[in-house]
């Protein structure tokens, strides 16, 4: 089968579609994902602890302070400082039982007040880019004798951009991290693919051509080299198993025809040298060793064929000329039985192949026509170049025709539709040749209905002129 | 005549020389390729019979070996392969026609007898004369006994072919491959309906036939009308 060459998108999604580059996404993903919690557990830890703490100096400021208002001490002053190296100020509020403001650094008690850590989280977790001031504000309160309220507050939002900051930093760490895996892995992919698709491309050629390649492993690394080694080792065993098969049937050629040919001569010899009476049924005999042969020779004609040794005889070959030249050669044979021949050939058609075999094929084709279709009938032959650049051609003939259950017999060797095997002399292997030549040049042949008769179609590569 | 075949086989080689013993014609038997080359050199033949597949040195390289000492005597190659390749491989390497085994005795004959009329012939004949019949090859005018034939151009060919080898057997085959330049095997008769048309053409009503049949081998174009075959 000729190799195609990829497009741009196919080649994009081979890519995608390959082990490596799935394999490499897998990996990143999975090593981000892994990544992001580790990020992701640190931040919540480190986030938590720090609010602990500044939990803890915060009761600690509410209790001092409450103590100093107990023992009735000016609150001018106060300023609450948090311990090193926790920077920042500290707010309090004083409210007395009407709710004014008696002292503090703060004049407005905060509208909201988060009392813990998972709250203040997530509420700001997905507000906006702002963190206005005096607006997070976490802290406790306490209600003294007298219905007074004091408050002791910090104001978060600074640590809060700090920590969405770094919460930013690490997602888009994270999203780095798979583009690049997720570009390397496309890197790494191609570069995979580049070397599959060499080893298959190479497979593909001596599959369908020359059975002596072999993937050139010297280029290829690791695996792959491997890969390609033992597939050249395995070639090598194929091909001696053909070679070995070729010298087969070499020497049954060789073995069998011999004796064959003797008994078929001496057959001749006797008719040549006895007397009349037995002279009327020696040529019979002759016949049916003839036949014999023919057979035999056949057979081994198809053997070798369908081994496909007789590529390497390939030449550019011209239909036409093929066809016009058997259409010459059987024109007397279908005038004898009246029947009309008539060809329509009107282009050169170019194929790869060789001439001899198929004019063989098409012979026995024709000849089939022939042969089975009634004086009078008619036979007609067409070739013509297809849209897609194949060549067609057409044997159609008003003979008696295959009947559709057998279509896909008559290929077999020795198989003769039931009708015709006692009608017409044949020994069932014409098609098994024409089936064998037909593959041998990556052809494909159809027999349909001729309604009625037979409609024979044969399609072929053709190479460029 | 006298003929060196150079044949492995025992019992191929038997019947080829007895074949040809009953026909007349002298034959030396040996079985490879040295001995082919020491006898070529001491005698004197005017054909060989050589089979590709001997042992030690092939036959294709005997012959080649013979063409590259000036040695031109007409060689037929004999072979169990049949590959067009192997036949285009024999004819290059000097052979002057291929056989393939099995073959009837009587084609072997007839293509001996071809390849030596090949060696003979002039290469610039401009016409052909067997009995009253005469073709003007310059021409391309076919008469007999002076009277003017009208022959398609594929008849022509034929009976150039059967002219150039009269009183000779022509089989199917070696017409196939000369005349048509296919080698294929046929299947029904086709080539005879060709004959026979040519038959028509130049025996009918100008008394003794010169084109006849020969049982079990093909054809000959009679050099001398006569009744018998």
């Amino acid at each position: 089968m000729p190799i195609k060459q990829k497009s741009w998108l196919e080649k994009l999604r081979a890519v995608f579609a390959s082990f490596a580059f799935r394999f490499m996404l897998r990996y990143v993903v999975g090593l981000s994902a892994a990544v992001l919690l580790v990020m992701v557990s640190l931040y919540a830890t480190y986030s938590y602890q720090y609010f602990v703490d500044h939990e803890r100096i915060i009761d600690d400021q509410l209790r001092d302070l409450s103590l100093r208002i107990e023992r009735g001490e000016n609150l001018e002053q106060v300023r609450l400082l948090p311990p090193p190296p926790v920077r920042g100020e500290n707010y309090f509020l004083l409210l007395d039982a009407g709710g004014n403001k008696i002292a503090g650094n703060l004049d407005v008690w905060p509208k909201n007040l988060y009392q813990n850590w998972w709250d203040l989280k997530s509420s700001t977790f997905f507000t906006g880019e702002e963190l206005p001031a005096l607006t997070w504000m976490f802290g406790k309160s306490e209600m003294l004798a007298d219905g007074r309220k004091l408050l002791v507050v910090r104001d978060y939002g600074d640590i809060l951009m700090i920590e969405r900051y770094i919460s930013h930093v690490a997602v888009r760490s994270a999203l780095l991290t798979i583009l690049l895996g997720a570009l390397g892995g496309i890197f790494m992919a191609m570069r995979s693919i580049r070397n599959v698709d060499h080893i298959n491309q190479s497979i593909a050629r001596i599959i369908s051509g020359n059975l002596s390649e072999r993937i050139p492993a010297a280029e290829l690394r690791g695996d792959f080299k491997v890969l390609a080694m033992h597939f050249n080792q395995l070639l090598d065993r194929v091909q001696g198993l053909m070679e070995g098969m070729r010298q087969v049937t070499d020497n049954i050629a060789h073995d069998l025809r011999t004796p064959l040919t003797r008994m078929r001569n001496q057959i001749a010899d006797l008719m040549q040298a006895a007397p009349a009476p037995v002279c009327d049924q020696v040529p019979v005999l002759l016949n049916e060793a003839d036949a014999l042969l023919s057979t035999f020779n056949a057979l081994l004609r198809i053997a070798q064929i369908e081994s496909g040794q007789r590529r390497s005889g390939f030449r550019q070959t011209d239909l036409q000329v093929i066809l016009a030249d058997l259409i010459e050669l059987y024109e007397p044979l279908a005038m004898e039985k009246r029947q009309s021949m008539v060809a329509q050939i009107n282009e050169p058609l170019l194929v790869a192949g060789d001439r001899d075999l198929l004019f063989q094929a098409f012979a026995n084709l024709i000849d089939n026509a022939i042969k089975y279709t009634p004086p009078e009938g008619s036979i007609r032959l067409s070739a013509h170049r297809e849209p897609d650049g194949s060549a067609r051609v057409e044997l159609c003939d008003s003979g008696e025709g295959i009947p559709e259950e057998d279509r896909c017999k008559v290929f077999r060797r020795f198989y003769r539709v039931e009708a015709s095997r006692s009608a017409q002399p044949g020994n069932g292997l014409g098609l098994s040749l024409v089936a064998a030549v037909v593959r041998l040049h990556h052809a494909e042949i159809m027999l349909a209905d001729g309604a009625p008769g037979l409609l024979v179609t044969v399609r072929l590569p053709t190479c460029r002129g | 005549m006298h003929i060196l075949l150079i044949e492995d086989d025992v019992s191929v080689a038997d019947f080829i020389v007895r074949g040809l013993r009953e026909n007349q014609i002298e034959v030396d038997h040996v079985a490879d390729g040295l001995a082919a080359l020491a006898a070529s050199r001491k005698g004197k033949f005017d054909a060989l019979i050589v089979d590709r597949m001997l042992p030690g040195m092939d036959g294709l390289s005997v012959i080649r070996t013979l063409r590259e000492l000036g040695d031109k005597t007409p060689a037929l190659i004999l072979s169990a392969l049949g590959e067009v390749d192997d036949r285009v491989q024999g004819l290059r390497a000097g052979g002057d026609d291929y056989l393939v085994k099995p073959f009837d005795f009587t084609e072997l004959l007839a293509r001996i007898e071809a390849v030596l009329r090949r060696q003979q012939a002039g290469a610039h004949q401009t016409r052909l004369k067997v009995a009253d019949l005469e073709m003007d090859l310059l021409a391309h005018r076919v008469t007999r006994a002076g009277e003017e034939l009208t022959l398609q151009p594929r008849e022509y060919k034929l009976l150039e072919y059967l002219m150039r080898h009269a009183g000779q057997v022509v089989t199917r085959t070696m017409l196939l491959e000369n005349v048509w330049d296919y080698h294929f095997d046929p299947q029904t008769n086709v080539i005879d309906v060709h004959i026979s048309r040519l038959r028509q053409k130049i025996d009918r009503g100008f008394g003794a036939p010169l084109l006849t049949t020969v049982r079990g081998s093909g054809y000959m174009l009679l050099d001398q009308p006569t009744a018998a075959e």
